[in-house]
């Protein structure tokens, strides 16, 4: 840490400020545009004259916003719970158990990082027609929940992410529980998973995040909107709804609501993770 | 008799699942992920060079070889020239950082990498211009889009957060509060961020940006819906090709991603400052350095690693942009914000060009995988160092 007197501190106090606006401006005027008129609105007032809460209720029931909202936790859900089965015992394995070819297996999976998500998503939506191998529950997951969320169950980078932090557990712990007999399994969920607090809810928000933020896939696959999310519903009210910006205003802010929550209350291990795996790459 | 050897035959069995239960336990643990993982992550890398050799619209057609790669590049041989040029400049730096120090004679060395510099240019100029001339003109110049895209905002991001890591060092109060405001842009969903983005960017001469630039006395700007080139907006010339720059549109979304991503550079150059042991600081203090010489003789240049290798993954990472510039396209910005991926996107979903789509997608991967390849070179030796 530099030690300075307070005089110099005021660039640096400068340049945050503006940052922080700039940060920040963006929800600021999500906040104050949702609360207006749609004739405010539409003139960008900085500010409303009175409180409209009714936008929130008129957004909340009208179109199935509310069914979308829910759609879009629902998955975004699943996908937390289905990349979290999947990932620990895969990061456990890879970090703690010697197996022939463990590195190998690992690495290859690590390249599948340099492949664009773009380039994917065409075969992956002939998988989900079904058009090149049978699948399970259907003949096509187009328009289905399974369709939303079973590619995302595996993540290459959140499997780093765990190995990286289960591998400074250290080995004594699992040779004494092995001579207590313990299995693997009894291991991981006792000893490592409870261990591992920190990185897990970490992974979690991460995947949340990722999950609530998708978009191009269910652009793709959903021709009905039974399953739409937030995000595509948002989308294709862009342009529909002309100059009412405060109802689009008020979906959006309702669209980041859960993220903003989640993000306050875990962003301190959030910030350290990023500081940390941002180093390690 | 037959017991005695069916018991054989079981205490065999249990010793070999105990002799190899760590095996067996370490593939069951990992079956769910690798098969998912490579069901959707990487078999579809060859599935998609598979469909690009075929005639495919919704459903397979005849084989085509190699004929949707000719209509996008124009002819293939250059496209590898192209290439070839493109490792022959990473080959002119690498020479230079290999041998500069090994060598007695600096000038040779000098000589030789400006030399395959500047043969490297001539290549890749030289390909490009056949390309451009026989090939799919959308997509190639798709491809300069996203190399303005991701050139300007990763300089961009890294640069402003370098100043505000930087800042965020100096001995100030609400460290952590800054820091979580910082990474705000961060998680806040693309789709969201950018519809504020389109409202604030609008078209009306009363939208918000229009009003806050009047305040300065500029004329206000069309923004999104603009497609002429910055180069026609600040000095009226009307020029083609690679040197027009960005539209003001693609700027714009240029503005989004330097929001969206500054904020995780900067936690990220701060925590490699934090690294950097501070009685270097104090020797400079004591010698009676200024704050500016500091940051310029000290920390740049201990940085300088961390901030090379942010500015190539960045760079890398720009040439997937897709979510939010899907968001804030219009119409009237015409093809000024076909990015690569939105090139892509449009084939195969608009136009329903399976077979073309994948052959795009594959040029893409071969691109990016050379730019893996150069921050390889690059840094191979540097990383080892923390």
């Amino acid at each position: 840490m530099i030690k300075s007197t307070n005089k110099e501190l005021i660039i640096p106090y400068l340049i945050l400020f503006i940052v922080m606006v700039v940060s920040i401006y963006p929800i600021l005027y999500m906040i104050s545009t949702s609360l207006m008129t749609s004739g405010e609105a539409a003139n960008q007032y900085l500010f409303p004259k009175k409180l409209m809460f009714e936008n929130y209720v008129e957004v909340w029931t009208s179109n199935n916003f509310q069914k979308y909202t829910i759609n879009s936790l629902i998955v975004s859900a699943l996908v937390v719970s289905g990349v979290l089965c999947t990932s620990i015992p895969a990061a456990y394995a890879f970090a703690k158990i010697e197996f022939p070819f463990r590195n190998i297996i690992f690495y290859s999976l690590l390249l599948s990082l340099m492949i664009p998500e773009i380039i994917s998503l065409l075969p992956h939506l002939l998988i989900i027609r079904g058009d090149i191998f049978p699948l399970p529950f259907g003949p096509s997951w187009m328009n289905t929940l399974q369709g939303l969320t079973v590619p995302f169950f595996g993540n290459v980078f959140i499997i780093f992410l765990l190995r990286q932090y289960f591998k400074k557990i250290p080995n004594e712990l699992w040779d004494a529980a092995r001579m207590d007999g313990s299995s693997h399994f009894y291991f991981l969920r006792k000893i490592v998973v409870p261990m591992s607090m920190p990185i897990i809810v970490t992974v979690s928000l991460f995947a949340f995040i990722l999950a609530w933020n998708s978009f191009a896939w269910p652009l793709l696959i959903l021709t009905r909107d039974d399953w739409f999310p937030v995000t595509v519903s948002i989308y294709s009210s862009i342009r529909e709804m002309g100059t009412n910006y405060n109802l689009l205003m008020a979906a959006c802010l309702i669209a980041i609501f859960p993220v903003v929550i989640l993000y306050f209350f875990t962003q301190k291990l959030f910030l350290e993770s990023i500081s940390n795996f941002g180093l390690k790459q | 008799m037959a017991i005695l050897q069916l018991e054989i035959k079981l205490n065999y069995m249990i010793n070999f699942l105990r002799k190899y239960s760590n095996q067996i336990n370490g593939y069951f643990f990992i079956l769910p992920a690798v098969l998912i993982i490579s069901l959707f992550g990487i078999f579809p890398v060859f599935f998609g060079m598979y469909m690009s050799i075929h005639k495919w619209k919704v459903f397979k057609g005849r084989f085509l070889g190699f004929e949707n790669y000719e209509k996008i590049l124009g002819d293939i041989s250059s496209f590898w020239l192209f290439i070839f040029g493109l490792l022959l400049m990473i080959f002119s730096y690498w020479f230079w950082s290999e041998y500069k120090n090994k060598l007695k004679n600096l000038f040779l060395v000098f000589i030789i990498s400006i030399i395959s510099l500047i043969i490297s240019l001539i290549i890749i100029n030289y390909s490009w211009a056949i390309m451009m001339k026989k090939g799919d003109e959308d997509f190639l110049y798709s491809l300069i889009y996203v190399f303005y895209y991701s050139f300007f905002a990763i300089t961009i991001e890294v640069g402003l957060g370098l100043l505000i890591a930087y800042s965020l060092y100096q001995k100030i109060k609400g460290k952590q509060f800054f820091q979580m405001i910082l990474l705000f842009p961060y998680i806040t969903p693309a789709v969201m961020g950018g519809a504020v983005f389109f409202i604030i960017f609008g078209r009306a001469d009363n939208s918000l940006l229009n009003q806050f630039i009047g305040f300065f006395g500029f004329e206000p700007q069309i923004w999104l819906f603009d497609k002429r080139t910055l180069s026609e907006i600040f000095f009226g010339v009307k020029i083609k090709g690679f040197f027009a720059g960005p539209s003001l549109a693609l700027t714009t979304s240029i503005f989004y991603g330097v929001w969206s991503y500054t904020g995780y550079y900067a936690i990220i150059l701060l925590a490699g400052l934090s690294i950097i042991p501070s009685d270097l600081y104090e020797a400079a203090k004591s010698e009676g350095a200024s704050r500016w010489q500091t940051f310029t003789k000290i920390t740049i240049p201990l940085l300088m690693p961390i901030i090379f290798f942010l500015l190539l993954t960045g760079f890398i990472n720009s040439f997937q942009a897709f979510n939010h510039i899907l968001v804030m396209q219009t119409a009237s910005a015409g093809e000024t914000m076909d990015v690569v991926t939105i090139e892509i996107f449009d084939h195969f979903w608009d136009r329903v060009k399976f077979g073309y789509a994948a052959a795009e997608g594959v040029v893409l991967f071969v691109i990016l995988n050379v730019l893996a390849i150069s921050q390889y070179v690059i840094f191979r030796k540097r990383l080892s160092y923390d």
